[in-house]
């Protein structure tokens, strides 16, 4: 996204703003009850913050929890509607830093509305994104149970990976052009942490197109193909005439069709999860018999 | 008509066709991770890493690269002479959008569905080109009725309904793409931006066929398109239906186009820009031009592509980007090198 520089000024300052305001005043009195969430990602978060109730308006992408799908939408996640916005008389508005359009944000505001923006592009933003809702929310205590909730998520997995030598993958999002995982995404550092290596982890671009003969020359241990349409059959059919790369030699490619992974919110200690049981599955199997001696993520370890 | 230079015809197409066969085996050899020449070649069939990079990953790009160059400027010199307009391009006629439409509908009503046949050595063939191609066909019907009267194809019309219905495309295509799920833009993405990436033989090998007979048929008629440059009437008086011949190359062009953007996307502005460049070399008579277009828009795409995998690697830059950005200033310095040279006579 092409952006002006004003408009890029005029949103550090909204950074600022919020980040000022979330540290500035505690616990106010008069919390805000009528919201509007601008991305899937706050729409969950807001949920699990335990505030579901006060959402007055969600993207029409909000598809979790189920009673997101319920509630009145404002329009689309890149192009939410003003009109709608405002008609539904919010106190507080989300939105997130590169999603939510700048010069939107700057009307909203000029609107009267109260608006919010937090950034998610790190895990450590996602974790300062809940407790910054928290707080504007009124209630910092459940930002930090959340957050504490994510840590022992995240130890858990760390925990059980651990042992495993550490597995190249390759994340893409879409096969045709292939667009990978890039350097600076949260999913960069969710493989890293699951116990993979992102093989264009690399690159300065967050995500990216590559080009096939950088896959075959990285030669990735797995393949995750998320996000992809509905058609989660046959994953392997995409790379079977690539049989130098291992994970297309050794069946490691998995289609795994669901946002858990790829949202920026409240669920990517579960997120978490799924990936590093796609990258290491026999850390997973073998916990069913405790720390049986010589289990395969033990025996496995370089 | 003049008589066609034959020495002039060997020699400017030989230069380029050698030109040619090095840009390939160069662009074959480099790109955004090395290649271990030696090791790829005595693995050639055992398939180790450098084997792969070479025989799957790049050498059925270049080869596309090639015959989709060579064929976007073919059409691109047969249409500018047809429409008699310098700004007519491969683009403009509705054919493009509506295989980009058709590729793009089915990116989202059957995004995985494959040809069974061709899994494994071959490597994937998908649906989408063949529903691009429908969709290149049936706008190429709705473009060719609106511009037939009486027999007789418009160019006028022709140009107007391709550019309109070129821009009604578009707008649907921007519907769908607010419409559809945030990842499934991706794939949008490519139809808009154009791209050369593919492992598939078949399709290449099926590319390459289809636009050798296109091209050689339509260099068949190059000295008919010369004469109707002279205007329709000139043309009538020395032999030539100009009817005939509109309705023939119209068709054979859009079928070259369907077949071409339903496997590489609109890759913008070698049709446009490559024949008027060797228009400018080496003048326009049909009959040499149109070899020396389609050798160089061979050359012109692989090297585009080349930078494409290349400059920001490991990020793969749109080819589209490429060909304008360093196809854009050298046409102008021609251009302006061309007005300073005949104002100066």
């Amino acid at each position: 996204m092409i952006r002006s520089p004003r408009l890029f000024a005029s949103h550090l300052l909204l950074i600022f703003v919020i980040g000022f305001s979330s540290s500035g005043n505690a616990v106010s009195a008069s919390s805000p009850r009528r919201i509007v969430s601008l991305a899937p990602s706050i729409t969950e978060t807001v949920f699990a913050l335990g505030f579901g109730n006060r959402l007055v308006g969600v993207t029409n992408h909000c598809d979790f929890p189920a009673e997101a799908k319920r509630l009145p939408k404002i329009g689309d996640f890149m192009s939410p509607s003003l009109e709608v916005i405002a008609a539904k008389e919010p106190d507080l508005v989300i939105g997130v830093v590169g999603a939510t359009d700048p010069s939107k944000a700057r009307e909203i505001e000029r609107l009267g509305m109260k608006i919010a923006l937090v950034s998610v592009s790190s895990v450590s933003e996602i974790l300062s994104s809940f407790k910054q809702i928290a707080a504007l929310l009124g209630d910092p205590d459940a930002g930090a149970r959340l957050v504490e909730k994510i840590d022992v998520q995240f130890d858990k997995v760390k925990r059980r990976v651990a042992p495993a030598p550490r597995r190249s993958t390759l994340l893409a999002v879409g096969l045709r052009p292939l667009v990978a995982v890039g350097g600076k995404n949260f999913l960069d550092e969710l493989i890293t942490v699951a116990g993979g290596e992102n093989i264009a982890g690399n690159a300065s671009q967050p995500w990216l197109n590559l080009p096939d003969e950088y896959v075959v020359a990285k030669a990735p241990q797995v393949i995750i193909q998320a996000g992809m349409g509905s058609d989660t059959g046959r994953p392997m059919s995409q790379w079977s005439d690539l049989k130098s790369i291992p994970a297309v030699k050794e069946r490691r490619i998995y289609s795994y069709n669901s946002d858990k992974i790829l949202r920026p919110g409240p669920r990517i200690g579960e997120g978490l999860e799924e990936i590093a049981r796609l990258i290491h599955p026999e850390c997973f199997d073998a916990a069913k018999s405790a720390a049986a001696k010589g289990s395969r993520c033990e025996s496995s370890r370089s | 008509m003049k008589v066609l230079d034959r020495k002039k015809l060997i020699l400017v197409n030989s230069v380029l066709l050698v030109l040619l066969v090095i840009s390939a085996a160069a662009c074959s050899l480099l790109g955004p991770v090395r290649l271990d020449l030696s090791q790829a070649l005595t693995h050639l069939f055992s398939g180790n890493t450098d084997a792969e990079i070479l025989l799957r990953a790049r050498l059925p790009r270049v080869l596309l690269g090639v015959a989709i160059g060579g064929g976007m400027a073919t059409c691109g010199v047969v249409l500018q002479a047809l429409l008699g307009n310098p700004l007519a391009c491969p683009q403009m006629l509705g054919v493009s959008g509506g295989a980009s439409l058709g590729g793009i509908l089915g990116i989202i009503f059957f995004p995985n569905w494959l040809f069974p046949l061709a899994i494994g050595r071959l490597g994937e063939i998908s649906w989408i080109p063949l529903a691009a191609f429908l969709g290149a066909l049936l706008s190429m019907i709705l473009v060719y009725r609106f511009s037939l009267f009486h027999g007789r194809l418009h160019p006028y019309h022709l140009l107007l309904s391709g550019v309109i219905l070129n821009s009604f495309i578009a707008a649907i295509i921007m519907f769908l793409n607010s419409i559809v799920d945030f990842y499934q833009a991706q794939g949008l993405l490519f139809w808009l931006m154009g791209s050369l990436s593919t492992r598939a033989y078949l399709t290449v090998g099926f590319i390459w066929f289809y636009i050798l007979v296109g091209f050689l048929w339509l260099w068949s008629k190059g000295l008919s398109l010369n004469l109707i440059t002279l205007g329709e009437d000139a043309a009538m008086h020395l032999g030539v239906e100009p009817g005939a011949l509109q309705r023939q190359v119209f068709i054979a062009s859009s079928l070259m186009i369907g077949a071409m953007v339903s496997v590489s996307g609109m890759i913008g502005f070698v049709g446009l820009m490559v024949p008027h460049v060797m228009r400018l070399l080496i003048g326009s008579d049909h009959r040499l031009l149109l070899p020396a277009s389609f050798l160089g828009g061979g050359i012109f795409l692989c090297w585009a592509d080349t930078f494409a995998r290349v400059l920001l690697a490991p990020a793969e830059l749109p080819v589209g980007i490429v060909t304008a950005f360093f196809g854009g200033p050298f046409f102008l310095f021609l251009l302006y090198r061309e007005g300073r040279r005949s104002l100066a006579l």
